[in-house]
């Protein structure tokens, strides 16, 4: 089958994100995702939801409170017709963006006329890092070659940094600079146009009273950004990850909560219902590094995407690279020659938080709103993946 | 007042002192009000809060397990008094100023609890001008309490009644700081500093007065008045640091203005030197500048005479160490009299001051010489008592000499000696009726409170009669290696299972033993008790399986393993309750015997760890086998019943890291003992519980534990999913290839072998599994460099 027409986005929303265990602890995953999806069905008011083709989302520990196929629970909640369908997907941290390029390639390939695809993880509810249930391959402990499938994600950074020589000074002043736009960018109300405020509801009990105390508030900015970051307070953080290691907390992305939701029609739709569509879909790729410095895996996608959507990397206007780590941002720069004055204009996840699957979807609404409040043309969204992997999706503002 | 129970307790003041003693309450499982004055800014809370976050990262821990906190309420004066209501013991332990607890007595009066017995921590303010600041009906309970620094291990709390305190309020108290704060307890009399810190604080003074006077250097001064004199390693000048100088300075203060009278009064006084070290702000160890400091690695130590800091050195002259190795007191002391060695003459001096202190001073502070030696081993950290030193080096010579020296000027006082230290017949103040009181002029026998009669063997001074456990109570059994016996007094058919090796080490003739005692009492007792003095056991017998290495007489060590595993077994499964009676170290082979037991009493100050890793081994004795199968329980309970792994998880911790647990509370969370065990607080009542316990089991009919069969494993994905750990670990430069090794076999034990994860195996293969890797790295050359390194240095080798 051959691309037969064009890919839209036409509404672009997240919720603010949360720090695991914040504002959203007692918040679930799928309550998120149908909020998320509520707003921006909400935002594209002429269009009949029953016309919606699939619920694609992304979500990179679907189990527990986020499985069932979280997509198809978090449709229904979200009031679409049971006629709707879902499916959940998972390539780690790309998981978001992944959804939209294959929600965008349904449409593509004139299989479906309107899709949503979405991103969904709460990091609060899983009880450690590896999702509920941890359980090795034997058979990757057999052989040397397999055992960087074993790394935790910080210890890729480290070997990250040091292979290709990103000192702990860099990946400080890359951190705080990632805190200073953040928190510039709210202040500035820069994310307003891409954020929907979400209402979180608690019952908790009151044992003073002997009842159910119900409490209400409206979480409207993202919770991560430190204003008082410092290099002096980054510098004295100790290295997490290996003995004489130089990747910290402190730059490193935070682990969070939240969700994003992107629509996207077809021309005949745009047309028909007269729509100014946020952004083209452009284009996707993926491709494969070695797991144990996993976070350069953008440098074999960047060149993908590039090459199929037929730009050079200097028409990029706006570039959202995933801060997994400073080290590895910094690393993807240095090697693809990236000019950093583009990268993460608001900040990026050191600062904003990544709550996995569903950074793709939160970060693709980022760069959609950015184009168009600066004029700019082409915008990429783009990460690494654990087990050494890269995505890059790229957005033409038309 | 019959007996005292402390539903709630409050502590009024929120220093070093009053959170410590809120956390030994709530160690206790006592919930504590903590008060304090408001914050002026912020939460109102906020001084106490913080105090309370603060108790966290003490070391040592004032906490048996941080999850104590909670049981501890954070409280102001300002809006928190009407709690104190609900409040069985109020203890107030603010700034030592009379007006500022005066004031607090005055607030707080209104609110106390009509039957509430209030105490003030004070440690040196008289409590009959403290009494009269609280209202008459509450004079009869009100008391001093002064418990020592740091209140959760040192076992000392003097506790002073007043003129109007009632004496069964007294005694109520007593009991209660005994047996549920496991503390000791001794009656002071109401004059300034009491007993331990009047003796201590004097003894400071007086090896102050003799380093000048012999021209001795702080570092040297410290060597000397340390463990080779039975006192603390920390001795005299290290101790001020930790103290505070400051602090130092203002007990030796409250002495010269509370004690005109003493005929020791022109010596109440800091030296210049470190007046001026406290003007210059080096406080000691709080300002990380004090008479020592560190510079880098380097300690340095005070140099009066370059005025700067050197390098602390501390030698003993070989003469005077060839003195202190001598076993005979009196010809120790003798020959430290004898010496011309300024650095014996020293010594001799602050012997001879102290003990003419205390005998001068002994009918003005303590009611008896026991109570006044008991202070200070347990105040100080003393091995012995004042007057027991005295006694054993011969009492009639040391008091001549003294006197000999008084009378030549050349003791820090000319006050004579009382009398009674000269009458012709003392040969001591310790006798087997009593000791001696010279207010009374009679030998006094110890406290007849109940509560001292769970203690069988309470600490003893010298002469006092009593029998050690050794040659107490009737021999059933006795091997080289352990003592069955019984104390038909206090229960007939449970008997007792000691073990008899220094530090009681577990080899081969401990573990033929322990089955062959175990094996007797089946058949002739209705349970056992496993109980020495502390420590329960340090681990296997290193020393045996050095020498086997070397002969490389494995089979040998296979079987012995082997029978070490047999024993913890006959322990598991042995037809009669068998409790084991756990204090001080209970490591490696030691928490083995701890784990297989029927039941634990536990003291709280009980250190229990499987630190196999150390030596580059894992646990074989069961330890592993034991953990395996507790896993396999605890999932059969839960909604998953095949997934062991969960459990798996932090036991592997424990054993890869050779975590040792720091208080019988955090045996619990680790476990290797279980929430339904006892614990006590005073370990001088282990026995005493340990026999009623196993008692009690045989009566309710005690049947040992099913045999564990069936038991699921974690398997090959287990071991592949600790091996992911430690991967990350050994890339992240955090351990050694050989620590990554002896870890892998402790999770490979764990998990069962490598055999399909959720596959069923009996205790048998469990302890196959880990007896053949255990074996395994014994061969492994590295493990055996980390055996000799401990043998030889008494540390772990990180290789």
């Amino acid at each position: 089958m051959r691309q037969i027409q064009d890919a839209y986005i036409v509404a672009a929303t997240r919720l603010p994100v949360a720090k695991r265990n914040g504002m959203y602890r007692n918040v679930r995953p799928d309550d998120m995702l149908a909020a998320a999806i509520r707003a921006v069905v909400a935002q594209v008011p002429g269009i009949d939801p029953a016309r919606i083709g699939d619920v694609i989302v992304g979500c990179a520990m679907p189990e527990a409170e986020q499985g069932m196929n979280v997509a198809r629970i978090g449709a229904l909640l979200a009031g679409l017709p049971i006629t709707v369908p879902g499916i959940t997907i998972n390539r780690f941290c790309s998981s978001g963006v992944q959804a939209v390029a294959d929600a965008a390639n349904q449409i593509r390939l004139g299989l479906a006329d309107v899709m949503i695809a979405a991103g969904t993880e709460s990091m609060s509810v899983m009880p450690q890092i590896m999702g509920n249930k941890m359980s090795m391959n034997p058979a990757i402990f057999a052989h040397e070659e397999n055992l960087g499938i074993a790394y935790g994600m910080g210890l890729t950074a480290e070997k990250v940094a040091n292979q290709w020589k990103i000192s702990r000074d860099a990946q400080d002043a890359f951190a705080l600079a990632s805190n200073q736009k953040a928190c510039a960018a709210m202040a500035a109300g820069y994310f307003n146009a891409e954020t929907t405020p979400y209402l979180i509801r608690e019952d908790l009990p009151d044992l003073q009273s002997g009842l159910v105390r119900r409490v209400e508030r409206l979480a409207e900015m993202d919770e991560g950004p430190r204003a008082d970051a410092s290099l002096e307070k980054l510098g004295k953080l100790r290295p997490v990850f290996h003995a004489r290691g130089s990747v910290t907390a402190g730059n490193s992305s935070q682990m969070s909560d939240g969700a994003g939701a992107v629509m996207l029609v077809s021309e005949n739709v745009l047309k028909e219902h007269n729509l100014t569509p946020l952004a083209r879909f452009a284009g996707y790729a993926v491709g494969g590094v070695a797991p144990e410095i996993m976070g350069v895996g953008p440098i074999a996608a960047i060149p993908k995407v590039l090459a199929q959507v037929g730009i050079h990397q200097d028409e990029l206007d706006w570039i959202e690279l995933n801060e997994a780590f400073a080290a590895q941002s910094l690393a993807v720069m240095q090697e693809l020659g990236i000019n950093p004055e583009k990268v993460n204009p608001l900040g990026g996840a050191i600062a904003l938080g990544h709550p996995l699957g569903a950074t793709g979807a939160i970060r693709t609404a980022t760069v959609v709103h950015g184009l168009q409040r600066t004029g700019g043309k082409y915008g990429m969204v783009t990460m690494c993946i654990g087990t050494g992997m890269g995505a890059a999706g790229i957005f033409e503002r038309v | 007042m019959n007996k005292l129970i402390v539903r709630k307790a409050a502590v009024l003041g929120a220093g070093v002192m009053g959170a410590q003693i809120a956390a030994h309450l709530a160690n206790a499982n006592v919930p504590v009000v903590l008060f304090d004055l408001p914050a002026k800014e912020g939460d109102k809370n906020g001084i106490v809060r913080k105090a309370l976050d603060g108790l966290k990262k003490l070391d040592p821990a004032p906490l048996a397990s941080k999850d104590k906190l909670k049981f501890i309420d954070a409280a102001n004066y300002e809006e928190h008094l009407p709690l104190l209501a609900e409040c069985d013991l109020v203890i107030e332990a603010i700034a030592e100023r009379m007006d500022w607890k005066n004031d607090l007595y005055a607030k707080i009066g209104p609110f106390l609890s009509s039957t509430a017995i209030v105490a003030s921590n004070t440690s040196g303010l008289s409590m009959n001008a403290l009494a009269q600041g609280l209202p008459e009906a509450v004079q009869p309970r009100f008391c001093g309490i002064h418990f020592f620094n740091p209140p959760r291990y040192m076992h000392l709390v003097e506790i002073i009644g007043t003129q109007t305190t009632d004496a069964s309020t007294l005694d109520a108290l007593e009991t209660w700081l005994t047996s549920r704060l496991g503390k000791g307890v001794i009656r002071a009399l109401d004059t300034p500093n009491f007993i331990a810190n009047r003796i201590g604080v004097f003894s400071i003074l007086a090896v102050m007065h003799h380093t000048q006077a012999f021209g001795l250097g702080f570092d040297e001064v410290d060597a000397l008045t340390g463990p080779k004199i039975g006192r603390p390693k920390s001795a005299t000048y290290r101790t001020a640091d930790v103290v505070g100088l400051d602090t130092l300075a203002h007990v030796v203060k409250t002495m010269q203005d509370t004690l005109p009278d003493d005929p020791w009064h022109a010596h109440f006084k800091v030296p210049a030197w470190l007046k001026l070290l406290i003007e210059k702000g080096a406080l000691g160890q709080k300002t990380r500048c004090g008479i020592f400091r560190k510079q880098g690695k380097e300690i340095q130590v005070l140099d009066l005479g370059a005025q700067d800091y050197r390098k602390s050195a501390g030698a003993i002259a070989e003469e005077v160490e060839a003195i202190l190795k001598m076993r005979n007191p009196a010809e120790k002391f003798a020959a430290l009299r004898a010496s011309s060695q300024p650095q014996a003459q020293f010594l001799w001096a602050i012997f001879r001051d102290v003990f003419h202190y205390c005998a001068t001073q002994l009918e003005n502070v303590a009611d008896n010489a026991r109570d006044l030696d008991l202070a200070m081993r347990w105040g100080f950290g003393w091995a012995q008592g004042p007057f027991e030193t005295w006694q054993a080096a011969g009492w009639a010579d040391i008091a001549q000499a003294v006197a000999a020296d008084i009378a030549a000027g050349k003791a820090m006082s000319a006050v004579p000696l009382p009398a009674w230290t000269l009458e012709a017949s003392r040969n001591g103040v310790h006798v087997p009726e009593g000791s001696y009181s010279a207010s009374k002029n009679a030998y006094v026998p110890r406290s007849a409170l109940p509560v001292y009669q769970r203690q069988l063997f309470p600490e003893r001074v010298l002469g006092e009669a009593g029998a050690t456990p050794a040659q107490s109570g009737e021999t059933l059994f006795e091997n080289e290696g352990v003592r069955l016996w019984c104390i038909p007094a206090v229960d007939r058919k449970i008997g007792i299972i000691s073990v008899k090796s220094k530090m009681h080490t577990i080899g081969n003739e401990v573990l033929d033993g322990v089955i062959a005692a175990v094996r007797q009492a089946e058949t002739t007792l209705d349970g056992v008790v496993i109980w020495h003095e502390a420590p329960f056991a340090v681990g296997a017998n290193l020393q045996q399986v050095a020498e086997a290495i070397a002969a490389g007489q494995f089979d040998l060590l296979e079987q012995t393993v082997e029978k070490f595993q047999r024993a913890s077994q006959t322990l598991k499964y042995a037809q009669v309750p068998v409790v084991a009676a756990v204090q001080g170290m209970a490591l490696g082979g030691g928490c083995e015997f701890v784990m297989h037991a029927g039941k634990r009493v536990m003291a709280l100050e009980s250190y229990v760890g499987l630190v196999e890793a150390g030596v580059g081994l894992i646990p074989a004795g069961g330890g592993c086998k034991e953990f395996a199968v507790r896993a396999a329980e605890w999932a059969a309970q839960s909604a998953t019943p095949g997934e062991v792994f969960n459990y798996l998880q932090p036991v592997f911790q424990t054993i890869a890291m050779a975590k040792v647990a720091k208080s019988a509370v955090e045996a619990v969370d680790y476990g290797f003992a279980k929430p339904s065990d006892t614990i006590l607080f005073n370990a001088n009542e282990l026995l005493f519980v340990a026999i009623r316990e196993a008692r009690a089991m045989a009566e309710a009919g005690y049947a040992p534990p099913p045999m564990a069969r069936a038991i699921t494993v974690a398997g090959k994905n287990g071991i592949a999913t600790f091996e992911m750990m430690l991967v990350n670990m050994k890339e992240g430069g955090m351990i050694s290839a050989h620590d990554y090794r002896v870890a892998k076999s402790a999770a490979i034990a764990l998990c069962g072998g490598e055999v399909e994860t959720g596959s069923r195996v009996d205790e048998e293969w469990l302890l196959t599994v880990e007896r053949r890797l255990f074996v395994d790295l014994l061969k492994n050359p590295l493990t055996q460099a980390r055996i000799k390194n401990m043998l030889e240095t008494g540390k772990p080798l990180r290789n």
